[in-house]
């Protein structure tokens, strides 16, 4: 069976010429739940970008099987959901329903169909009664809830996610938190907060300056004081 | 910031919220026209007309503190308008009403009628978007045959003006906590244009955020909607209703009071 | 500035939500065939953005009190084009219609053509044709500024012009014309002001955003969009000049003395059917019927209309009791 994801020899420059990745290579099993951490500009999102065929660098990516490429796009789309950092970037429709139909309905499913997945996609991030509502009359939690959800209708089997856990409280981060862990999709999730990697990861990759510094256990690499501070970043707990 | 409470009132249920937005559409559109074509004069058959826009507030459950409020909101220009009348026509004409019998200048009947018109056409447009939610709004625009792009415009329009309204609210918020005296013309249009600068560029980011967020969500260019509203009976009974109210407001009454 | 439904008569609220929905719609056929997922984002976002820009406000020189703000339309027009500019710009003007009531129902195609379709292209043309094509330079800006003055004067001229159509003003036509272009060139100065400054900022910090626009997918061909833009103004044109000679001045003298009464006799009565139906069409939607009171010998006409609006605050009174009666009984629902 073919790996969630395999990435190799993966490079990516700016039109600036100035490099945002070199030579990322990564595999991912099923079901794993991996983050990628690192510093402010170090290349996560744009690896992410890169998963999602939103840029395009040399080398190869190939998700679920699906090879990444220009005639592929459509394809790769719906094995792979992406989730923006900005929730307000993610929900342009005027209603949660709205939002959330729109991958499946992109897909082609019929209309009774489209219903059941966005009831179901509802469901799944709690917010079962909320479909009418518009983007204005929602909370930062239930955004990023509702983000998800977006993806979620449209079944892929790999998400990926960049600060799930941005400006959140520490409720509505638990509550994502426990949301994530909940779902049997591959996950790859882009965050600076070594708290939320930790009560969520399997696996941790570090990132700095577009190159992968370390890759590994998550309980492992997160602990890893020395490691951990030289490349700018905390280890989980303490002062936070 | 929170600006839910702008249109509030239409997440409501009541019999009038369940409504195809088409019906409640057309029926404000037709009683719109109507009201408009009342001769300048006629100030006294607007209170028939006021009924409909009316019944459908209180209907609606709509605080008619709240609608009344709004009508305040919008009515500078008119107010000024109408308030010209008086000055250009002056000659007194006799008017009775009921027990009374009184002069008073065209002018003034022309100003009463203009803003009673105003008030029952805006309540009326009140009763609408208060009443519908916008997404079915703008699905029931749609399948009137409005065209496709502009829809999808205005629900794009009606999702992000807040979040950008904020975002101007956070900028002007940071002008006013550093600017401790007038600036002088120059610099203070320096500043604004920066501001609305900056404001058109973040604008940019996001939509070129929003295009992802798009085609990783399978968009090809061509908009699908699921269509969550059907023709029910409760709506051909309003349009009944409101067709008879119109009608007989319009054929048989106001033959009486003009 | 807003077109009220009060200042407009039938045909031409008519005429007007015509012309302008059938402009859009054409637009909107001919932008749909070529418009990328980029684009639509972009020109939703962009119309969210003239909303937010209008709070942006600078205080006028020599007038304590009073600021102003800018409308957007050229600017959007410069970088978008005219066509995604005019759709991004009717939708504002009409979510400010249905969601903020600024400027009525009816009153929609008036708004949409004054301050949405003339602008943008007006502006652009005007635009196009004094910066000729040269960034970087000076004369985008002075080009910038003509095109906000020309845009903004012009459809606030169409302001008065639209309202003498309908012969609903009291004013005199010339004193209305000359407040609002006195009034426009305020805030046409301020606009240019603003876009020139939006611009120059826009070309300091990100130059690439100039390709948006003209450019693109979306445009058509010049030749195309000049006789797009011909086939527009004649269909304007003629639009309007019929409303113009819907009012015949030889029909309206026969009933200037009672112009409201349905039964009227027509003192140039031919019996033809088809004049008396144009007369009692006249006679009821007749913008403004010249003048006159009903005589004191009426007596009646003053009762029915007592009894008229005794009855309509009667029947309001009685609606708001039954609707509170049903409402204390129906305590589960939505209170308020």
């Amino acid at each position: 069976m073919s790996k969630a994801i395999e990435i190799r020899n993966y490079c990516y420059k700016y039109s600036d010429s100035t490099v945002a990745l070199k030579d990322i290579n990564l595999s991912v099993e099923h079901g794993e739940r991996v983050v990628l951490i690192g510093a402010n500009g170090a290349g996560k999102s744009t690896l992410l970008l890169a998963m999602g065929g939103f840029v395009k660098g040399e080398g190869e990516i190939i998700i679920d099987g699906v090879e990444l490429k220009r005639k592929n796009l459509k394809k790769i789309r719906t094995v792979i959901g992406s989730c923006l950092e900005n929730p307000d970037d993610q929900l342009f429709m005027p209603t949660l329903f709205d939002d959330i139909a729109f991958g499946p309905m992109n897909m082609g499913c019929d209309a009774d169909e489209v219903k059941k997945r966005v009831e179901q996609a509802l469901a799944t991030v709690g917010l079962g009664s909320m479909g009418h509502k518009a983007g204005h009359h929602l909370s930062a939690g239930q955004k990023r809830a509702a983000a998800l959800a977006t993806i979620l209708s449209m079944s892929p089997s790999v998400i990926t996610l960049d600060e799930p856990d941005g400006s959140l409280d520490p409720r509505n981060r638990n509550n994502i938190t426990a949301l994530l862990k909940g779902l049997e999709q591959t996950l790859i999730i882009a965050t600076c907060n070594m708290n939320f990697a930790a009560a969520i990861a399997d696996r941790a990759v570090l990132i700095d300056d577009g190159c992968i510094a370390a890759d590994g256990v998550a309980e492992e690499i997160l602990y890893d004081r020395e490691l951990m501070v030289g490349y700018g970043l905390e280890v989980p707990g303490g002062s936070g | 910031m929170h600006h839910a409470h702008i249109d509030k009132f239409a997440y409501q249920d009541s019999p009038i919220h369940r409504l195809d937005s088409r019906v409640k559409f057309i029926v404000v559109m037709v009683f719109t026209f109507l009201v408009i074509s009342l001769p300048v004069d006629s100030f006294g058959i607007l209170f028939c007309y006021a009924v409909w826009p009316f019944a459908i507030l209180v209907i609606g459950r709509i605080p008619l503190k709240f609608a009344f409020k709004q009508v305040l909101i919008v009515s500078p220009f008119i107010l000024f308008l109408a308030l010209s009348y008086p000055f250009y026509e002056r000659g007194l004409v006799r008017t009775e009403f009921g027990p009374w019998n009184f002069e008073i200048s065209l002018g003034w009947v022309k100003c009463f009628t203009i803003s009673g018109k105003f008030t029952v056409t805006v309540l009326a447009l009140i009763a609408l978007v208060s009443t519908t939610k916008f997404s079915n709004l703008l699905s029931g625009l749609g399948r009137l045959g409005f065209p496709k792009l502009l829809v999808m415009q205005l629900g794009f329009l009606y999702r992000y003006i807040f979040v950008l309204i904020d975002k101007a609210q956070h900028i002007l918020m940071a002008r006013s906590s550093r600017r401790m005296r007038s600036l002088g013309v120059k610099r203070e249009v320096k500043v604004a244009a920066s501001m609305a600068g900056s404001l058109l560029i973040r604008s940019i980011d996001s939509a070129e955020k929003i295009n992802i967020a798009m085609q990783a969500r399978g968009f090809s260019g061509t908009w699908k909607s699921v269509n969550e509203q059907k023709f029910r009976r409760g709506d051909l009974l309003f349009a009944l209703v409101c067709g008879a109210f119109i009608m007989a407001l319009h054929f048989i009454v106001r033959p009486f009071l003009i | 500035m807003h077109m009220l439904n009060e200042l407009l008569s039938v045909p031409v609220a008519a005429g007007t939500l015509a012309v302008a929905g059938g402009g859009i719609a054409f637009i909107c056929r001919k932008v749909g065939k070529v418009i990328t997922s980029e684009k639509v984002a972009l020109m939703g976002i962009m119309g969210a953005f003239v909303f937010a820009a209008q709070m942006v406000n600078i205080p006028l020189p020599g007038m304590p009190g009073t600021s102003g703000h800018m409308v957007g339309a050229v600017l959007l027009a410069i970088i978008l084009g005219p066509h995604a500019a005019a759709i991004a710009i009717t939708s504002v003007v009409m979510v400010q219609c249905l969601i903020f009531q600024d400027g009525g129902l009816l009153a929609l195609g008036c708004n949409i053509i004054n301050m949405g379709l003339v602008p943008c292209y007006l502006g652009y043309y005007v635009y196009k044709l004094i910066s000729a094509g040269k960034s970087g330079s000076v004369r985008i800006y002075v080009a910038a500024m003509a095109a906000c003055l020309v845009a903004i004067e012009t459809g606030a001229i169409l302001v008065p012009v639209e309202a003498l159509l309908s012969g609903v003003l009291s004013v005199p036509f010339l004193t209305f014309l000359k407040t609002m272009v006195a009034v426009h060139l305020i805030i046409g100065l301020i606009e240019g002001v603003i876009t020139v400054g939006v611009l120059g900022y826009l070309q300091q910090v990100r130059g690439d955003i100039f390709s948006f626009g003209a450019g693109g997918k979306i445009r058509m061909s010049k030749r195309k969009v000049m006789v797009t833009f011909l086939i527009f103004t004649v269909v304007i044109g003629a639009g309007l000049s019929l409303l113009a000679s819907d009012k015949p001045d030889g029909l309206e003298w026969s009933y200037a003395d009672r112009p409201d009464q349905m039964d009227f006799e027509p003192m140039v009565s031919n019996g033809d059917a088809k004049i008396e139906a144009v007369d009692k069409f006249q006679a009821e939607y007749s913008p403004m019927p010249d003048y006159s009171i009903r005589s004191s010998e009426e007596v009646s006409a003053a009762w029915t209309s007592f009894a008229g609006v005794v009855g309509a605050i009667l029947t309001m009174g009685f609606i708001w009791g039954i609707a509170r009666i049903i409402r204390s009984n129906d305590k589960k629902g939505f209170g308020n």
